[in-house]
């Protein structure tokens, strides 16, 4: 049997994937179309068979083999070696595995990496120049002192700067309600938005 | 200069950027799950969905069908292996594969360990177990708890603190309040997952986890292998967030180097979010009942602090802060009494000032309430009350300096201005209050060992088995040996976190920065003094001079009358590439066997209460103003000032910090967080970080933290107090007295909710 593709199952939703894998037999699962619910709940095991997904990970392309369910977040940390990108709850909280793709912030740990089959994902390894010069949001978060433990920090730095391209950092008030979606346990706040005020001018052409 | 990097005032160290700062900006600072670890194996677990009862049958044929299943250890697969203590090092003493007795909803009873996390996940929720479930006991008020007096049964809880005749000063008093205040069940929450990696080599064990106390951990996790343990290795370079919960060593740990022994594999375990409300540890509801008696003065005469806490049926945790509460202020008299009330809960554990966040809420809240009852103003009300000497044992305090908190907190907050009437001061729809309270925290240390090297290239090596969880220990540590080897700090490289370094003692009560540094102090003062020694030697480049007249500045030696030879050109003469000292640190009141203690992961802690010479403590006074919306009751907290005096202050960035992040934690406490526990089922019901609120940015507005000069040589060889764990204790007395002073409504049961203002 030839390995499916991403692209058969790209359509699909996570949580509602999740579901109907553990109970496959009793949930259907709601998909995009009624064709692709059947190809999927007919054969259990297809579910568990191995899927090439290609990605292009900070402008290097990946040819990942992965179980469909793995999410963009684990296949970056386990499967391209890239632990940056940090688990936080696995539930779309706490936005710890922020990433871009294709240029937006994303909830890696919500999105299948099969989904994102052929995007461009910028993970915080991505963002120094080859050079070693930090992207301006890194080095504005260490002036201002925008983390302690430094868990988040990858996630708050990816959706800072997803933030100010949206143009939602225009007021202080905007980021702080743009920025709500990254929780920072050690509660760096005044100290986060300090770095983005700092960093959105350089890095609106970054 | 930013506010990030307060401008260093008399006792106080330059605001340098974290050492570590790069790596974390960069995806480079590895935490425990980061670190690579070949033909992995993915390991979840299954856990209980009772609280209370027998597990009988456990149906493991479906998970085993899963393909890529490799193993499931359950119940029998631990017998070899001892049981966990509750203790320092130990959560809790249920080994919950060990018995089939659950104790606990959420108690491990399997782990499923596969080629890939998804199947692991995928076979861990298709064990079935089948149970002889008991009716669970949850709370305060459950039928079925047992109460018992936390002094004399629990070895944690020294004394009920007591001096004079409360009974016969609160009948005399003019004046007086008797309250009753609750705290709800918290979890720590950091973000960083739990999770434990565990691979062998031969007899040797080394375990990736995230932990606050990794000497203790080698020693705890060799016990229950029973193994030596100088074959076990515990490494944890970064921690992403503890606040206490990675302090003591949960059962998950040996069961995951079980997995990992039986597959010959390396296994990793990241416990999911929800799972880890139940594997792990929190901090227990409280509830407690203070009066407070005074004359007409203010002064107040006698003080009675009650306090219950919930704690689980076989381990008899205490927080027990009326230790503090009952030192706090000049009482003519003092009552306390801690009471542990045993329920079907999992064992609570330390969480962020585990005593001082419930107990000095409570009692902040009636001083507060006191002050009302007097007509007085809340701060005067406190400076009438500073006592000379602590009440209970009539010590001096080393150093005190909370009306200076307070003044200058007060002067930054525009106290001045508020109108104490309730109710008075408002903008458009919102009601402003405005209120304040004192934070307390013992100031603590204990043994600590450092290995310091000065090499003949200028740089240097420090290394030591503390833990950087966030608190910038790392970089306080360099900065002290920076300071006495007159190196610059790029030339420091620090090591920490790995039980393979020489030990620190657990990063708990706010020790890390003054044991530490006293041990980098002591490590790098040995190498002056042989420094010195050469470079005064008959016939070295500084002969005839006496050792105390240098100093190390700039990769030099440099003499009073100005004279100066290279540290390299020492070395050089002395022919040797590296000076290195091991330096163990022991504080002054330390028993004989500290040091021995110390490597037994058991340390003593000294100072706080305990010493002879003096009480102990930093203290910091927190102003705060809240706007309530007067139709829809939505609270706000616009503004917090707090002011911390705290010795000697090593990099004010860091300290800032620090304090900031407390007072952020003090304001979830007062307006957000709460873990809803499911009386019926004795059960955590909101365990993930959507339904468990903390502080988000848009909550945070101004923030201003000062940082009070304050020198105090009796504390330890670095003069350092603590203050990881200040800045959130008072706060949420601060925010219940501006929402009373905002609304007249007095709330006595944190979280203070919307709903309890439209009651």
């Amino acid at each position: 049997m030839s390995k499916p593709s991403a692209s058969h199952v790209a359509a699909l939703n996570r949580r509602n994937f999740m579901t109907g894998t553990v109970s496959a037999a009793a949930a259907v699962p709601l998909l995009g179309s009624q064709a692709k619910t059947q190809e999927v709940t007919q054969s259990g095991a297809r579910l568990r068979e191995p899927v090439v997904t290609t990605l292009r990970i900070n402008k290097q392309r990946h040819e990942l083999s992965l179980d469909p369910r793995t999410s963009l977040l684990d296949a970056l940390r386990d499967h391209a070696g890239l632990t940056g990108t940090k688990k936080g709850c696995d539930h779309g909280q706490c936005g710890a595995c922020t990433v871009l793709v294709d240029g937006k912030r994303v909830l890696s740990c919500l999105s299948f990496a099969v989904m994102n089959d052929g995007k461009d994902v910028t993970t915080i390894e991505g963002l120094a120049s080859s050079d070693g010069k930090l992207h301006p949001m890194q080095q504005a978060f260490i002036d201002h002192d925008a983390f302690q433990c430094g868990y988040c920090t990858p996630g708050q730095i990816m959706s800072a700067i997803g933030c100010v391209n949206e143009g939602h950092a225009e007021s202080e008030n905007d980021i702080r309600e743009y920025m709500s979606g990254n929780i920072c346990r050690c509660a760096a706040y005044p100290n986060i938005v300090a770095a983005v005020l700092q960093a959105r001018g350089e890095t609106r052409g970054a | 200069m930013d506010a990030a990097a307060p401008r260093p005032k008399e006792n106080q160290g330059e605001p340098l950027p974290r050492v570590d700062a790069r790596l974390k900006v960069t995806g480079q600072a590895h935490y425990p799950a980061d670190l690579p670890a070949a033909n992995i194996a993915y390991g979840a677990l299954a856990t209980s969905s009772i609280a209370r009862g027998k597990v009988t049958k456990l149906r493991l044929d479906d998970a085993r069908a899963v393909p890529g299943l490799l193993d499931i250890v359950t119940y029998g697969d631990m017998d070899k292996v001892d049981k966990p203590k509750f203790g320092n090092s130990g959560a809790t003493s249920i080994g919950p594969l060990h018995d089939r007795t659950i104790f606990h909803d959420g108690q491990i009873i399997a782990l499923a360990v596969a080629e890939t996390f998804e199947a692991a996940e995928e076979a861990a929720q298709l064990i079935r177990a089948e149970y002889e479930e008991d009716r669970p006991t949850a709370s305060f008020d459950s039928p079925g708890t047992k109460t018992v007096a936390a002094a004399g049964k629990s070895p944690m809880f020294k004394e009920d603190v007591k001096a004079g005749d409360f009974d016969a000063a609160f009948a005399a008093a003019a004046v007086k309040i008797d309250q009753r205040y609750s705290t709800p069940t918290q979890h720590h929450n950091p973000i960083e997952l739990f999770s434990t990696t565990a691979y062998w080599q031969g007899d040797q064990l080394v375990v990736h986890e995230p932990s606050q106390n990794v000497t203790g951990w080698k020693v705890e996790l060799a016990r229950q292998l029973k193994m030596d343990p100088a074959n076990v290795r515990i490494v944890s370079p970064f921690i992403g967030g503890a606040f206490g919960s990675k302090g003591p060593m949960t059962p998950r740990t040996a069961i995951v180097a079980v997995a990992a022994k039986r597959l010959g594999r390396p296994v990793r375990c990241v416990t999911s979010r929800m799972q880890a409300f139940g594997t792990q540890t929190y901090r227990a509801e409280t509830r407690h009942r203070i009066r407070i008696g005074a004359g007409k003065d203010g002064r107040i005469t006698a003080f009675a602090h009650e306090g219950w806490e919930v704690t689980s049926r076989p381990d008899l945790y205490v927080v027990g802060g009326t230790s503090a509460t009952g030192r706090m202020y000049g009482y003519g008299s003092v009552l306390t009494h801690v009471s542990l009330v045993q329920a079907d809960r999992n064992t609570p554990g330390y969480m962020r000032s585990p005593p001082e966040t419930p107990y000095v809420y409570a009692l902040e809240n009636a001083m507060d309430e006191m002050a009302v009852a007097l007509g007085m103003d809340p701060v005067e009300f406190r400076r009438i009350n500073e006592p000379k000497t602590e009440p209970i044992g009539k010590k001096p305090f080393s150093s005190r300096s909370l009306i200076q908190c307070y003044d200058q907190a007060a002067e930054a907050f525009g106290w001045a201005r508020r109108d104490p009437k309730i109710g008075a001061m408002r903008d458009g729809d919102w009601l402003i209050g405005m209120g304040c309270a004192t934070a307390i925290y013992p100031t603590a240390v204990a043994p600590c060992a450092a290995r310091v090297r000065l090499t003949v290239d200028g740089d240097v090596r420090l290394q030591c088995g503390s833990h950087e969880i966030g608190t910038g220990v790392r970089t306080v540590a360099g900065q002290m040996a920076s300071e006495r080897l007159g190196v610059a700090i790029d030339k420091i490289s620090v090591e920490m976190g790995d039980s393979s370094l020489p030990p620190a003692p657990v990063s708990g009560g706010s020790i890390s920065t003054a044991s530490v540094c006293s041990a980098v102090l002591k490590a790098c003062d040995a190498i002056r003094t042989k420094l010195f020694a050469a470079a005064t030697a008959e016939g070295g480049p500084l002969a005839g001079s006496h050792n105390e007249e240098f100093e190390l500045a700039d990769g030099k030696i440099v003499a009073k009358s100005g004279a100066s030879t290279k540290v390299e050109d020492v070395l050089k003469a002395m022919q040797v590439g590296a000076i290195e000292e091991y330096a163990e640190f022991a504080p002054k009141g330390a028993t004989p066997e500290a040091l021995k203690k110390l490597y037994a992961g058991t340390p003593e802690f000294h100072g706080g209460e305990q010493d002879e010479d003096s009480v102990k403590y930093a203290f910091g006074a927190e102003f705060v103003e809240v706007r309530i919306n007067r139709y829809t009751k939505e609270i706000r907290v616009p503004r917090i000032v707090g002011a911390f005096a705290a010795g000697r202050i090593m990099n004010t960035r860091t300290a800032r910090s620090q304090l900031m992040g407390g007072m952020i934690w003090g304001i979830g406490q007062a307006l957000h967080e709460a873990t809803e526990v499911d009386r019926r089922y004795a059960r955590y019901v909101n365990r993930d970080l959507q339904d468990y609120l903390v502080p988000v940015n848009a909550d945070i507005k101004d923030l201003q933290v000062i940082l009070v000069p304050e020198i105090d040589h009796a504390v330890n060889p670095a003069g350092v107090k603590g203050l990881g764990e200040l800045g959130n204790v008072g706060t949420a007395a601060a925010v219940a007295s501006a929402v009373y002073h905002a609304t007249g409504k007095r709330i006595r049961d944190l979280p203070i909710r919307i709903e309890q203002l439209l009651a």
